[in-house]
């Protein structure tokens, strides 16, 4: 079924999934949502699969107009959603209307949104997963004039369903990015350690889905030797020559020759998707224990979640 | 020698070989890597095999960190006596030169021969596939004659269009898709290496071995957009 029709693309919004996984040892990343708990809640709201493709919207500009009645939701960044002109709900499941315009209009908070339509959209597959990766011809950003599909609404796609604002994840001045060391913390000296875990950093603005890369005091490194390109996970903490931190996200690279000093926990990934350039963080060390632990914590808080939108939903 | 074992983070396991780039340590990386795929380890989710090193990736749900390093320690202490798949060998037809080989008399001049000379020399050679990586499949080729192995350029150029066929050190690169690079390019193929509308989106394996004999560019035209592992020919077994 035809839902939307684009009618400006914004300045970079593209298809995401949950991502595609197992193409690692073909140097393919796994791409996907960079925000996963909001692109979740958003699929969550529109009574769709946990993996079903949403828009992610990156900043201001997207103007869409609807082709067929349906259930939607925007959670993520507050982009000031709007329907022909009004305040559109966030966090909520609403419906539209054919012929409504939902633009997106300035930047009040976050940088990424997410957009679900009940059913989830039905685009191309590449690899098993509907995720852009323009770098690698999968897909690429949405352009003017082209027009979005999606499959049947699912039992659960009832405008009113919603996330507790109180449930949200929010920004502080500083945001705090726990890791866990290795694999070549040993490269640094204890000068260049304590600088990584003891300064304050900022989102440089040539920072991307590949990785966001960051401005601060220069991690004094042990030794001047290229690392031997090795595998480079999600959330991989890169320092090159310039002794400035880069955090690999979902299009990152699967090899390459900067020694990591650091990985981000899998519960703080998501802050990478909701800062903007210039925004403040520190990195801390945690232990894999305690990493595992906060990962354990923030599933559980998502099973909470879970079943109380599902007590919210109201029932026809 | 016991390859060193360093956790990466909640789900990865990195699993390190002798810090060199050389095709017995590369060999000792594909054996393992392979072994950990036909023992399809409940919980390993995927192995990724770098030059001299590679990473496991795990549920730690469904497996324990330490379980997953006793495996892997098993595995690799009978390493040599797996068998690896037989490996292949690429023939990539490539155009040098001109405006396909931007850099190839930069490369005679550095090298101190005439640019047919360096083109015949790389065309000579066949090329070990050490590893598949960076984005995009990019099949990382070593072994690179001595006289054709220059230092990066300084400044990188900011796109070098897919299919082009580079050298810097001792390595060889054929540019799956248009991107950044600071290699020196000598020619270019228009076969495609790399399509994600096939899965896997490239016939190359790590192990497998790839030559690029020149070809005149009617010849090398005729073989436009068609994906390497349907290109008649061009796949040989038992290199």
């Amino acid at each position: 079924m035809q839902v939307f029709l684009v009618r400006k693309p914004g300045p970079f919004t593209s298809v995401q999934d949950a991502g595609r996984t197992g193409w690692r040892r073909f140097g393919i990343p796994p791409s996907g949502a960079l925000d996963q708990f909001a692109f979740r809640a958003a699929n969550l709201l529109a009574g769709n699969a946990p993996d079903a493709a949403v828009l992610e919207i990156t900043l201001p500009g997207l103007v869409l107009e609807a082709l067929a009645p349906q259930v939607a939701a925007v959670t993520g960044a507050d982009l000031d959603a709007r329907i022909n002109g009004a305040a559109a709900p966030q966090w909520t499941a609403f419906s539209l209307r054919r012929g409504d315009v939902l633009t997106f209009r300035q930047r009040r908070q976050g940088c990424r949104a997410y957009l679900a339509v009940a059913g989830g959209l039905d685009t191309a597959v590449w690899l098993g997963s509907r995720s852009t990766f323009a770098a690698g011809k999968m897909g690429s950003p949405l352009r003017a004039g082209d027009v979005l599909e999606s499959f049947p609404p699912g039992p659960d796609a009832r405008p009113g369903r919603r996330v507790s604002l109180s449930c949200l994840p929010a920004s502080p001045a500083i945001h705090r990015i726990r890791v866990t060391l290795g694999p070549q913390d040993g490269w640094f000296t204890r000068r260049g350690l304590q600088t990584f875990l003891g300064s304050v950093y900022r989102l440089s603005p040539q920072s991307g889905r590949q990785g966001f890369r960051t401005e601060g005091p220069v991690i004094e490194a042990a030794r001047q030797a290229d690392l031997i390109s090795d595998p480079t996970p999600l959330g991989a903490v890169q320092v090159p020559g310039d002794g400035k931190p880069i955090v690999l996200h979902r299009d990152g690279q699967s090899t390459g020759g900067y020694p990591k000093i650091a990985r981000v926990i899998s519960a703080d990934l998501d802050w990478f998707a909701r800062m903007m350039p210039g925004d403040a963080l520190r990195f801390e060390a945690v232990s894999r224990e305690e990493a595992l632990r906060l990962a354990e914590a923030a599933a559980e808080n998502w099973r909470a979640i879970v079943r109380a939108v599902e007590e919210s939903t109201p029932r026809p | 020698m016991d390859p060193v074992l360093t956790p990466t983070g909640e789900d990865a396991l990195l699993v390190e070989f002798a810090p060199e780039i050389c095709l017995e340590v590369n060999r000792q990386v594909r054996r393992l890597a392979f072994a950990l795929e036909q023992a399809a380890v409940e919980g390993v989710a995927e192995v990724v095999p770098a030059y001299r090193s590679l990473m496991v990736y795990f549920d730690p749900a469904r497996l324990e960190l330490p379980r997953l390093e006793e495996i892997v320690r098993s595995h690799a202490a009978r390493a040599e006596s797996i068998v690896l798949p037989p490996s292949r060998l690429f023939r990539i037809p490539t155009v040098y030169g001109g405006p396909y080989g931007p850099d190839l008399e930069w490369v005679a001049e550095a090298a101190g021969m005439p640019p047919a000379e360096v083109a015949r020399i790389f065309a000579a050679g066949r090329y070990p596939v050490y590893c598949l990586g960076f984005l995009c499949s990019l099949a990382y080729l070593g072994d690179v004659p001595a006289p054709l192995r220059l230092p990066r350029r300084a400044t990188p150029r900011t796109r070098v269009p897919a299919g082009s066929v580079g050298v810097a050190g001792g390595q060889a690169v054929i540019l799956p898709v248009d991107q950044p690079s600071g290699f020196h390019y000598l020619g270019r193929t228009f076969v495609a290496v790399y399509d994600p509308r096939y899965s896997p989106p490239t016939p190359i394996r790590p192990g497998d071995w790839i030559e690029c004999p020149a070809v005149e560019e009617t010849e090398a035209r005729r073989a436009e957009g068609v994906y390497l592992g349907e290109l008649p020919g061009a796949s040989l077994p038992g290199a």
